[in-house]
């Protein structure tokens, strides 16, 4: 039924565009969607250590009351890169890179559409991300303004540094480079599709990358106009001592803000319902009903971004709140098909399944706590306090970041043709179930009780030292286990253990070729399979258990 | 407190309600779980992977559930505005109207019914204090010299951005006597940190010495 575990993984003699295949200039120069898929991704995870080490650094000054690990302004830099590094350079190119990489290989196709844009866009998300990190090489040191860089704080008038206008130049160069690799994976999942694969045979994951390009196409361009708008400001200041530019910067970045969560959402909730439906053995449930609730939860997120002004007196408390909370309809839908997936099932527990199945309930704390968020006179108490910051980790980290480590752990073998070794993960795993927990649940107790965010520290007299130092011991076991996630990584391309074509017995076609793919994916040698539905190969399996039972 | 109330109010309402939804999809989850390992099955208990009927019923109670927050969300949001509470505040005219300026990184207050300033430097034991009548309707009326700043009263679940050429009108009452701290919670620079006031709250008779002595006696 699949290849066996230890055979080779095939090589294919195929010529391969863009210099020697093993070569540097041919991974940098490479026209493969799976090249520079595997470039994006890999980016992104060396971003999320360096903005992981940012963010260990906070904890351990926050650990105790008047701690002074880095100054005020050093903090400032800190947080403020800490979270663009993860939103601009580590979350959102990540849930593209994983569409770049796989859905070519879900629909059947040899290669991306416009595989040289697409390596441009490549570039541009690298360059953005040097630029910026590049901050901190400067006197004055790196941006400090917070990641969505309010007028009239973020301009020369109040912030001179070089580092803001690294960070400008950085999120504009990152912002354009994912606008182009979001719309080359877009065209390829619209127009390049395999015979045989309708729109609705299309899967689970493919069509939340497709909800969520539609996003990056309708909202990136506002983050380019907002960046652009900032841009003026460093040299002319004056233009933010007038409310309606500095009010107006906040409507123009939020209507890239809010929709750009959902891109940190989408893909990776759709990489969950691609685990947890091949672990529980059956085809995914309420499939209709999943593509339609990503295609309205993606609509309606172009319509919610005044619930982060609320306080500003200048928003629409009524007409926000009813679409922000309106999007329980959606989110309720994703959520009762995985759980009747789940529920259905004849469960499997690899380490990719236990990140799958805690991205349930602790999303769950994320969006039970945003649609407070959502209610203005709720929202009056928690807005800027570390009530929020709890929210949205709930929602990126323990969420988003879950499913991040879902599909690193079921994809990894694809990609690489080698296994990762269950036990490491299964310790990675609990290590961040257990960090994650211990880091940001205190966070809601301390905003509730007065704790404003982006502080350097505090007194003991506030009262939060407790709370504070379990936070912190938290964020240490996150460090752990991300420790023991790259000893996984190096240990098993040290010494590898081979993955074959179909390791998990998966249902979509990447499973059906091998592992890694061959230059154009599917080859004579590894067809691709008749698709009759968005479970093709549990189709085929299915179909082989019967004609086997027949014969019996 | 009128913010607090309807605060306390819509997280007395919503607590339960969040509470409610993460038990059923734990419990759902956990049990699937538990079951599964009971009984290793051979068959899956049920094959379908879809059930329109049961999909649409529960897309309803879903727009009902929606429904019943939207109109929660409205309720209180027009009594922190207009309705209960505040409508003292609202109708009549207030007792103490009050000019605050935020600045990097301290407050300014200016009495509108007198030449009463009170400010400081928000470094330690150098805090400004605010002092309002208890029981009677007070107004901050909410700009800022430079960036944005945002006034916080964590005991009172009240926020407002104070924004430059920008006004953000308050209305508060303040029912008991007694001394709060209020914070700036958006982010203004190196020391937004310690960018802190206090609010004494006083009974109407202190707070018209307060105001005759032009900001000493209290
Ligand atoms: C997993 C370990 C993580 C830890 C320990 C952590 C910790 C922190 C801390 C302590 C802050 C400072 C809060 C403040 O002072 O306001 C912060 C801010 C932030 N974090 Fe994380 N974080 C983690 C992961 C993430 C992830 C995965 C994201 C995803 C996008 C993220 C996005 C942000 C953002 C946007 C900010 C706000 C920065 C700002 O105020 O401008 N974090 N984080
Ligand atoms: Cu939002
Ligand atoms: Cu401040």
């Amino acid at each position: 039924m699949t290849a066996t575990a230890d055979r080779p993984a095939p090589v294919e003699p195929v010529a391969s565009p863009g210099g020697e295949p093993g070569s540097i200039v041919g991974w940098l120069a490479s026209t493969d969607h799976k090249r520079i898929g595997l470039l994006t991704l890999g980016t992104a995870l060396v971003m999320m250590v360096v903005a992981g080490g940012l963010a260990l650094t906070i904890r351990t000054q926050l650990a105790q009351p008047q701690l002074h690990v880095l100054t005020n302004d050093r903090y400032d830099q800190f947080f403020t890169i800490h979270g663009s590094l993860m939103i601009y350079m580590v979350m959102t190119p990540f849930a593209i890179g994983m569409g770049l990489y796989l859905v070519p290989l879900q629909i059947g196709a040899p290669n991306v559409a416009a595989p040289r844009t697409t390596m441009f866009s490549f570039w541009l998300y690298v360059t953005g991300a040097v630029v910026m990190l590049s901050g901190f090489f400067t006197d004055s040191g790196a941006a400090d303004h917070g990641w969505y860089a309010y007028p009239p704080l973020a301009t020369g008038r109040f912030t001179p540094g070089q580092g803001v206008d690294l960070w400008i130049v950085g999120v504009a160069l990152t912002g354009l480079g994912m606008l182009i690799m979001a719309g080359t994976v877009l065209w390829t999942a619209l127009l390049k599709r395999a015979p045989g694969v309708t729109m609705l045979r299309l899967p689970v994951f493919s069509w939340s990358v497709v909800a969520s390009n539609l996003m990056v196409i309708g909202a990136f361009p506002s983050l380019l106009a907002a960046v652009g708008i900032l841009a003026i400001g460093r040299v002319r200041p004056d233009l933010f001592t007038h409310n309606a530019w500095n009010i107006g910067y906040q409507d123009v970045f939020w209507f890239f803000g809010h929709p750009v969560v959902y891109v940190m959402f989408f893909p990776y909730v759709g990489a969950i319902a691609e685990v947890i439906a091949t672990f529980a053995g059956r085809k995914f449930f309420g499939y209709k009903f999943f593509v339609v609730s990503q295609l309205l939860f993606a609509a309606l997120s172009m319509s919610v971004w005044g619930h982060h002004m609320f306080t500003t007196g200048q928003s629409s408390n009524y007409y926000f709140s009813l679409t922000s909370i309106a999007l329980v309809i959606p989110a309720g839908i994703e959520y009762f098909d995985l759980l009747a997936t789940l529920v259905g099932g004849r469960l499997r527990f690899p380490t990719a399944m236990l990140f799958g199945l805690a991205f349930i309930p602790q999303f769950l704390i994320g969006g039970l706590t945003g649609i407070m968020a959502g209610t203005p006179a709720l929202d009056y108490q928690i807005q800027d306090s570390y009530f929020l910051v709890a929210h949205w980790h709930y929602t990126l980290a323990a969420g988003s970041l879950f499913g991040l480590f879902a599909a690193v752990y079921f994809w990894f073998p694809k990609a690489t043709g080698r296994m990762l070794r269950e036990g490491l993960g299964k310790a990675h795993f609990w290590l961040w179930f257990v960090g994650t927990n211990l880091t940001f649940l205190p966070m809601f107790w301390l905003g509730f009780h007065g704790m404003p965010r982006r502080i350097p520290t505090y007194l003991p007299a506030d009262g939060f030292t407790t709370e504070n130092l379990i936070s912190s011991i938290g964020a240490a076991l996150l460090g752990l286990g991300a420790m023991v996630f790259i000893v996984n990584v190096a240990e098993s391309l040290g010494r590898p253990r081979y993955a074959g074509a179909d390791p998990w017995q998966g249902h979509t076609l990447e499973w059906a070729t091998s592992s890694p793919p061959p230059t154009f994916n599917f080859s004579a040698r590894y067809p691709i399979p008749p698709v009759h539905s968005y479970a093709p190969l549990l189709d085929l399996r299915r179909e082989r258990e019967q004609v086997r039972s027949a014969v019996e | 407190m009128p913010f607090r109330n309807v605060f306390d109010e819509a997280l007395s309402v919503w607590a339960p309600i969040a509470a409610a939804v993460f038990f059923v999809v734990s419990v759902v989850l956990l049990g699937a779980i538990a079951l599964n390992r009971v009984k290793r099955r051979e068959k899956l208990p049920f094959e379908a992977s879809k059930n329109t009927p049961v999909e649409l019923g529960y897309v309803v109670v879903l727009g009902i559930i929606v429904g019943g927050l939207v109109f929660g969300s409205f309720l209180w949001n027009s009594r922190l505005h207009n309705g209960v509470g505040l409508a003292q505040a609202q109708v009549t005219t207030p007792a103490a109207r009050i000019n605050v300026t935020a600045y990097r990184w301290c407050w300014d207050f200016n009495y509108q019914a007198a030449p009463v300033h009170v400010t400081g430097q928000c470094t330690v034991g150098d805090f400004p204090t605010v002092v309002v009548p208890a029981g009677q309707p007070v107004e901050f009326n909410l700009t800022s010299d430079d960036v944005i700043h945002a006034f916080w009263l964590p005991d009172f679940a009240v926020k407002r951005d104070v924004m430059p050429d920008h006004v953000n009108t308050l209305r508060l009452v303040f029912p008991h006597e007694g001394r709060w701290r209020g914070r700036c919670s958006e982010f203004c620079g190196t020391h937004h940190v310690t960018m802190d006031f206090f609010v004494r709250v006083v009974s109407p008779e202190q707070y018209q010495q307060f105001l005759h002595s032009g900001g000493t006696a209290v």
